[in-house]
């Protein structure tokens, strides 16, 4: 007879990352996260958490108890529309979707996320567009987009695109500032400045 | 230098000790370090250092080395004084020195638990061991004064903590002052009905408790009272309690309960949380203890307030509202002769100030009155305006019948004197009779209104106008002891446009007196009005009635700016009138009678000193419009050539008589004057106004009294009443029917009065801003005479030598979570309101019911609602876990539904509490572990229809639920009260952050404040259960005996005195002393300090300009040694 | 008062009607504006994923040219209009974040010199509806009213981010400038539970199941509650409520078609201005406000 694949469920302290709450509650922002007290204000008050594989309250859980693999990749970070739904409403004021952005970011960098999977893709098309023109295009970030994850998506989607271009919605030309040098200098620098510091070290200053 | 005139005892030998306190100094401070430091400081003769201190063997050392090494001056690093410098003085003082020979440097609170880096910390260590060390040197032995106790106590708050504070000590037979805000005592729990965790019946346990109070010999109840001002010390406490007035002698009151029977008035229960209605003569419940009735008044409402002549519109509305007309009548006859005039004509400021407007609509108050007086009329009641108690044979000439002048004649007649009235028109009534069209307000009922004045005694002389034939201004003053002038404005101003005299131009009032007169006015067929006020609109109405087809209202600026009441606007719209807006007219054309008029065009611009905008002319805008009348009111003035002959009367360049403002009084003595020929065109209402006003001064006047102080209230002014308009239904004004338009050819009044069912609806939405209502009713009914309404605040003083402050606790006001929906969601509540509910003597008898009246199939219970919450309030509130499965089974019990609790954490610390909630998991009460997010009626399921739908994540599953309700109980906190700080200043004592009072030590002096002599019982200290208020309370009143029955205090010996060398006798001192503790010495020329009396408040020392007066523990060089000693070393 | 303007990508490509409407409502006000020039992308959610620190570079250098345009205007504070509730908020975030973490303020203030730019924290983010209801204030709006929108039922939707997190000119919970703002032009206001609901923001193109499931969910509700229109302030939600109602009636087999405009449009209407100074004719869905008006009259009568 049939029967589910039988899982075995532990999790061994050796699995788990250590610094990883350390990591991500010294992020700006992310400095309350230990004070959570698992209610689930956020997960209910969360209009999309019903889709996600953990709610944001197990995610802050794992993330303080250092389920970094598991955090990392899951979707319910790629799900946060970033309404700040749950961070008006946490009880303890954490703020909730800034430690989201950190685990997008750390998933990005660590390139975690799901593969083919939109959300981080467009960020990424958004963000070079923007690299490059200091201004997004809308058109262009969306066809990149699809191409990238769902070329189905560009026939199913051309009707709406036509309408959009009908009613000079929908820009082809891409908008672009001038000084372009300005732009470039200035986001630079600011790499630069943001070389990786030691693991767990909070910001200087702190929390004014 | 001061440091080698050694007190007393000989040269300083200083020892110095140093204390680890466990490690809680020495792991950040380096104790050796400091010791061989304390060692090289002069007059050091033994520095030490100690595990304990405070331990026998620690003050072992220090005695010892008293002994063997002659210390003759003591100082201690450790802790903060008020932990242990009593322990080292009688360490010293057993030692043989005296006690005030040491001095205490605070190494722990003010260093190791304060300074992060550990060198740092034992530098700041050692500077403040230097500066005691340079201070101790200048240390003199002072002896301790003892105080007598005074033996009374008072309890502050006659919640369950207070009662039972107030029971202990009168049973150890010591006389209690419990001091309670409300009528009865009880607090909150006699709001409940069970008790968790045994379920017993909250009553049944307080009530017998609370009669205990009444009767007991030693218990004085100061009830519906509040302290006022604390003064005094520890053992000596000299207390101002301020008893309300409640309006009944509890002396005489037999609590029959006859009076709350006939009070007219409903206002919100406190007692069941504005679930039920209360009368405004109360008790709060049956068992109220004690058993006395209060009336609640606020002070004058605001209908009342902008009244010109304060009516009492609450409270013939609200008789309205019962059905009781001929009270009614006679609460409006005690202000208003007029009553069915001003029903129908007066523009009622009383309404604009209505609270209800706040809600939906303001109340019709004159549609009310006109309805009481129409009623009056039709049912022939046969009432009469009060008659004078005296008579008094002063006489007063009144000029002109208008409304000033009957109003100011009834006013005097009133009060006695004798008032006759001239006037010039055939009629009397003024403006009332002569320029308002019957279809507004019917010649009958003025005349009725009239004749009743008549009957009072007030003369009326028709057809005598002053200034003609004999009957001058000048003869009236001389036969008469005062006239007053109201003689209004009756002359049409003047456009001064060209053509102004032609024949059929009309001025409005003579046009509308002619008409009124029933004289015979005809019209052509196209009739022009020129002007925006009121008389512009009847004088329109009329024309059309008078058979004009077509008739044309033209104003220079809009609709907007119109000052005719908006009402009488619309009707005449609907009437048929046509409104031509931003014209003004420019010339009247015609040879003998008038054919057509020149008009401009306008455009608004920057509003003018009246703040409406401006007309400004259109340039070129010119038009002709061919017509066979036009009616002009453009606003109206005095004709008061009769002041001419011999008086010497001032008047202005606008025409009017000038008087004084407040007084009214002429510049020609014993001659008043008011109303519109004072001030110009207004309102009926501020005539009488007038007319009341210059009764007043005539009376004043002819009674040689200040004519000027105390009558600031006079007229208009601004209520100070605060209404809580939250969670009213809406419900509109009820309209005033008005005949069809049809029916509006003749004169017949166009509206109709209310029928009584509207009339009873309509006063139903009175607020009963200021709840009792002044109808006096309960007076009339009361056998023994207990009620009274002159009664006043007093204010008692009594003597006390202890204080327990048992002030209790707020619940959460629930409005502050939005998203709960309490307040917008009509079944959501919040948990005090369901105590009430479930509560056999509450408002519904026990039944859990929605707002609809049937049962609730499904009951969510929401937790740490403003608890646990950094929004709100952070700390847990304790007993909300308890109470909340307390509640859940009671609705169970009574429902016999589902019951859902939202929790984060259940907190059920206690004997029995654990197993009771054992017991609600097996009666099968859902418990979901996760705070709800919001409570919406946005459904997704059919199943959600027509529900609340609590929205929340079941943590312990990780799995969002939204579970449909029908009914919501919010589980609030505990708040401080809103007003704990005040309390808290009057009594001197602290506030933890939260607002919670703040006991001197969480720990070991969890009952006393830092304040001698003033002890905290119940939830004032923080949130609590009923067992631990008890407990503490108990704890509160041994202390309180304790302190007590010692009999004295020792009091610091930081008395004042005086350095006779430096004293200037400037006697500052003298009158700034709070205790009257500084006489003067007459031979020396100094003051000199009465050590007895003084209590050591150091206002002398402050005041002092030469720096004479000195204070015991705290001289100047004292201070300064210590401050040098501390820089010296830093 | 004078303003600058600072469009954002959208308000020149899906949202250009909101543009369009913004400055004629403006315009008929009298308000004088001036757009940023040569303004980057604010970073909006997207970057804030990828980079935080360059997300708020760029956003400050929108921050520092607003007070650079607005040196010679003589005024100290720089009052920046931000329509798009994300540039709106990545903007205001940014500020808060230089002025809460000094790390971050220093880096930024580096980078910025780098680029020759400086930033004094003078510039005052605006949203419009903070404008016309707080500036310009209702009273006077109401003088501008030609047409009033009588017997219209819209339903007010604000958005994520306008009070979300930084509650910095409306109530949090429920805001109310967009309702009082749309009751003086005669409109009346249905009460929802949605005005900041989230409409999923970039999700329709992503997780497009889910992203269309939180626009049907809304429009289903505006149905629901009688509105005829839906107004809101943030090109993001317009763009997901209004152009996929076709691919959502697809999805869901309903038809939850209901205009969608933006509330400058509505405000344009009100006071009497063109359809096209409107962009009126770049919408899916049109009003048909003579049709309504009927509805409206019979709603009347019941």
């Amino acid at each position: 007879m049939q029967y589910p694949p039988i899982e075995r469920k532990i999790k061994y302290e050796a699995e788990l990352d250590p610094g990883f709450a350390e990591e991500i509650s010294s992020v700006p922002g992310g400095e309350s996260l230990r004070r959570c007290m698992q209610c689930g204000t956020c997960s209910a008050t969360c209009p999309l958490s019903i889709y996600m594989d953990y709610t944001p309250r197990r995610v802050l859980a794992m993330t303080r108890a250092g389920f970094k693999k598991e955090v990392l990749n899951c979707f319910t970070i790629w799900l946060c529309a970033s309404c700040y739904s749950c961070s008006v409403e946490c009880p303890k004021q954490i703020k909730i979707t800034d430690v989201m952005y950190a685990l997008k970011r750390m998933a990005i960098k660590e390139r975690t996320y799901p593969k083919h999977f939109p959300t981080p893709v467009l960020a990424k098309a958004f963000f070079e567009s923007v690299q490059k023109h200091g201004r997004s295009n809308e058109a262009r970030v969306v066809t990149q987009l699809y191409l990238k994850t769902n070329p189905f998506h560009l026939l199913t989607q051309s009707t709406m695109g036509f309408r959009l271009w009908r009613r000079g919605r929908f820009g082809l030309k891409t908008e672009s500032i001038c000084n372009k040098r300005q732009l470039r200098t200035l986001l630079q620098s600011v790499e630069e400045s943001d070389r990786p510091k030691p693991k767990g070290v909070a910001v200087e200053g702190g929390h004014r | 230098m001061p440091a080698s005139e050694f007190k007393s005892n000989g040269v300083p030998k200083i020892g110095v000790y140093v204390c680890h306190c466990g490690i809680n100094i020495s792991a950040k401070v380096n104790i050796d370090e400091v010791v061989t430091f304390a060692k090289t400081l002069p007059n050091v003769v033994v520095a030490r250092e100690y595990k304990f201190m405070c331990s026998d063997p620690g003050q072992q050392l220090i005695q010892k080395d008293i002994k063997e090494h002659e210390i003759n001056r003591v100082v201690v690093a450790s802790c903060s004084p008020l932990m242990h410098e009593p322990t080292f003085r009688r360490t010293t003082a057993e030692a043989g020195q005296n006690p005030f020979f040491f001095q205490m440097a605070n190494i722990r609170e003010h260093v190791s638990w304060v300074t992060a880096d550990g060198t740092k910390a034992t530098e700041k260590a050692k500077a403040l061991i230097a500066g005691a060390v340079r201070r101790v040197v200048l240390h003199e032995a002072l002896e301790q004064k003892r105080v007598s106790v005074k033996s009374d106590v008072m309890v502050v708050g006659g919640g369950i903590s207070g009662i039972h504070a107030a029971l202990t000590m009168a049973n150890s037979g010591k006389t209690v002052y419990l001091v309670e805000r409300e009528p009865t005592i009880g607090g909150h729990m006699a709001k409940f009905d069970k008790t968790f965790p045994t379920l017993d019946c909250s009553a049944c346990i307080l009530t017998p408790k609370m009669t205990d109070v009444r009767s007991h010999p030693n218990i004085k109840m100061m009830t519906y009272s509040e302290v006022q001002s604390v003064n005094g010390f520890v053992g000596n406490f000299d207390v101002e309690v301020r008893r309300k007035a409640s309006y009944v002698d509890n002396s005489l009151c037999n609590g029959c309960g006859e009076c709350t029977k006939i009070c007219p008035v409903n206002v919100r229960s406190e007692f069941d949380e504005g679930m039920s209605m209360r009368k405004a003569i109360y008790r709060a419940f049956p068992q109220a203890v004690p058993n006395a009735f209060t009336i609640s008044r606020k002070g004058t409402p605001p209908c009342q307030s902008m009244c010109n002549i304060h009516q009492n519109a609450q409270g013939y509305v609200t008789l309205v509202a019962r059905g009781k007309y001929p009270e009614a009548m006679e609460v409006i006859l005690r202000e208003n002769p007029l009553p069915s005039v001003c029903g129908r004509v007066c523009t009622h400021p009383c309404t604009v100030a209505c609270t209800r407007a706040k809600i939906d609509e303001p109340i019709n108050v004159p549609g009310l009155k006109r309805f009481v007086a129409d009623w009056a009329v039709e049912k022939r009641l046969d009432y009469h305006l009060p008659r004078p108690k005296t008579e008094r044979q002063e006489r007063v000439a009144i000029v002109g019948a208008g409304p000033a002048g009957l109003m100011c004649a009834y006013e005097l007649r009133k009060m006695g004197y004798q008032a006759e009235i001239f006037e010039a028109q055939p009629v009397a009534g003024g403006m009332l009779a002569v320029g308002i069209p019957d279809f507004r307000l019917p010649k009958g009922t003025l005349v009725g209104e009239i004749r009743k004045l008549e009957e009072i005694g007030v003369k009326i002389n028709l057809n005598s106008p002053v200034g003609q034939d004999g009957l001058t201004l000048k003869r009236l003053h001389e036969m008469y002891h005062a006239v007053f002038i109201g003689v209004g404005a009756h002359v049409e101003r003047k456009m001064k446009i060209p053509g102004e005299n032609l024949g059929s131009v009309w001025g409005g009032v003579e046009f509308l007196r002619r008409v009124n007169l029933g004289e015979r006015v005809r019209l052509g067929r196209r009739v022009l009005v020129i002007g925006g006020g009121n008389s512009a609109i009847d004088a329109a109405r009329t024309a059309l009635r008078l058979g004009a087809p077509e008739v044309h209202i033209i104003y220079r600026r809009t609709r907007a700016e119109m000052p005719a009441d908006p009402d009488e606007i619309r009707e005449a719209e609907k009437e048929g009138i046509q409104f031509d807006f931003l014209t003004a007219p420019k010339a009247i054309h015609g040879d003998r009678w008038v054919t057509s008029a020149e008009f401009l065009k306008m455009k608004l611009g920057a509003p003018d000193e009246s703040w409406r905008p401006r007309p400004v002319p259109i340039p070129g805008s010119e038009f002709v419009m061919p017509c066979d009348d036009m009616i002009v009111t453009i606003g109206q003035e005095s004709d008061l050539r009769f002041l001419g002959n011999g008086m010497s009367l001032e008047s202005t360049k606008w025409g009017t008589i000038v008087a004084d403002p407040l007084t009214l009084e002429t510049s020609v003595k014993g001659i008043f004057a008011g109303g519109d020929c004072v001030n110009g065109p207004e309102i009926v209402v501020t005539a009488m106004a007038a007319g009341k006003k210059a009764a007043i001064s005539i009376h004043r006047y002819l009674n040689n009294l200040n004519m000027f102080v105390g009558r600031e209230q006079e007229g208009a002014f601004e209520s100070n009443i605060v209404t809580d308009t939250e969670g009213y239904l809406v419900k509109k004004r009820v309209p005033l029917p008005a005949i069809a338009l049809d029916r509006r050819q003749g004169f017949e009044e166009v509206h109709l009065g209310y029928s009584e069912e509207m009339a009873k609806e309509e006063a139903s939405r009175c607020l009963a801003c200021a709840e009792c209502c002044d109808c006096e009713l309960c007076q009339t009914v009361c056998e023994p005479k207990a009620i009274d309404y002159t009664m006043k605040d007093s204010v008692e003083k009594v003597q006390v030598g202890a204080i327990v402050l048992a002030t209790g606790f707020k619940a959460f006001d629930a409005e502050r979570i939005p998203r709960y929906g309490y307040l917008k969601y009509p079944n959501v509540f919040t948990s005090l309101e369901i105590e009430r509910m479930v509560n056999a003597s509450g408002p519904t008898g026990g039944q859990v019911s929605l707002r609809s009246g049937e049962k609730p199939k499904s009951v969510g219970i929401i937790h740490c609602v403003g608890s646990r919450d950094e929004t709100t309030n952070k700390y847990c509130s304790r007993v909300c876990c308890m109470y909340s499965l307390k509640l859940a089974h009671l609705i169970k019990e009574r429902t016999g539904g589902n019951v859902y609790n939202f929790y984060i954490d259940m907190r059920t610390p206690g004997k029995g509490y654990e197993e009771f909630y054992d017991r609600l998991l097996e009666e099968g009460v859902h418990m979901i572990r996760g705070r709800v997010a919001e409570v919406t009626d946005w459904v997704m399921t059919p199943e959600e229809e027509g529900k609340l739908v609590i929205r929340a994540e079941d943590t312990l599953i990780g799995v969002v639920r939204r579970i449909p309700v029908d009914m919501v109980v919010l589980s609030v906190g505990l708040e401080p009260r809103p007003d704990a700080d005040d309390v808290r200043r009057l009594f001197n004592i602290s506030c933890s952050q939260e607002g919670w009072f703040l006991e001197r030590h969480p720990k070991l002096a969890p009952v006393s404040t830092f304040t001698d002599g003033i002890f905290l019982a119940g939830a004032c200290q923080g949130p609590k259960d009923i067992p631990d208020c008890v407990a503490q309370a108990g704890a509160a009143a041994a202390e309180a005996m304790a302190l007590i029955d010692r009999g004295y205090v020792q009091l610091e010996p930081n008395t004042a005195f005086i350095n006779e060398d430096v004293c200037s006798g400037c006697k500052t001192c003298i009158v700034l002393c709070p205790y009257k503790a500084i006489a003067f010495n007459l031979k020396e020329g100094i003051s000199q300090v009465n050590e007895a009396l003084c209590k050591g408040c150091g206002t002398c020392v402050a005041a002092c300009p030469s720096g004479a007066a000195q204070q015991h523990l705290f001289t100047d060089e004292q201070i300064y040694e210590e401050v040098e000693g501390v820089l010296s070393y830093v | 008062m004078s303003y600058l303007y600072y469009p954002g990508c959208s308000l020149k490509g899906t949202g250009k009607a909101y543009e369009e409407s913004l400055l004629a409502v403006f315009q008929a006000l009298e308000l004088p504006v001036q757009e940023l020039e040569d303004w980057n992308c604010c970073g909006a959610t997207a970057y804030m994923a990828v980079d935080e620190l360059r997300a708020f570079a760029l956003a400050a250098r929108n921050l520092s040219l607003a007070e650079q345009q607005n040196k010679d205007s003589g005024t100290k504070t720089v009052n920046l209009i931000a329509p798009c509730n994300a540039c709106y908020l990545v903007l205001m975030k940014t500020q808060h974040y230089i002025a809460e973490y000094d790390e971050i303020r220093r880096k930024i203030d580096t980078a910025l010199e780098a680029a020759q730019l400086r930033y004094d924290g003078r510039v005052v983010i605006r949203h419009p509806l903070d404008v016309l209801v707080n500036d310009v204030r209702l009273e006077e709006i109401a003088t501008h009213v030609r047409s009033p929108l009588t017997g219209l039922r819209v339903a007010c939707y604000y958005g994520c981010q306008i009070v979300r997190p930084y509650a910095a000119f409306d109530d949090q919970d429920n805001p109310s400038s967009m309702d009082r703002l749309l009751r003086v032009l005669g409109a009346e206001v249905v009460n929802w539970p949605f005005k900041t609901r989230c409409c999923g923001g970039s999700l329709t193109g992503t997780i497009r199941e889910v992203g269309l499931r939180l626009n049907q969910i809304i429009l289903k509700e505006a149905r629901k509650r009688g509105a005829d229109v839906i107004a809101t302030a943030c090109p993001l939600c317009q763009f997901n409520l209004e152009c996929f109602q076709t691919d959502i009636k697809k999805q869901f087999g309903e038809d939850l078609s209901l205009p969608v405009l933006y509330f400058t449009q509505l405000l344009g209407k009100a006071f009497g201005l063109s359809e096209k100074s409107l962009g009126l004719q770049r919408l899916f869905v049109p009003l048909e406000l003579a049709a309504i008006e009927q509805k409206g009259g019979a709603r009347a009568s019941v």
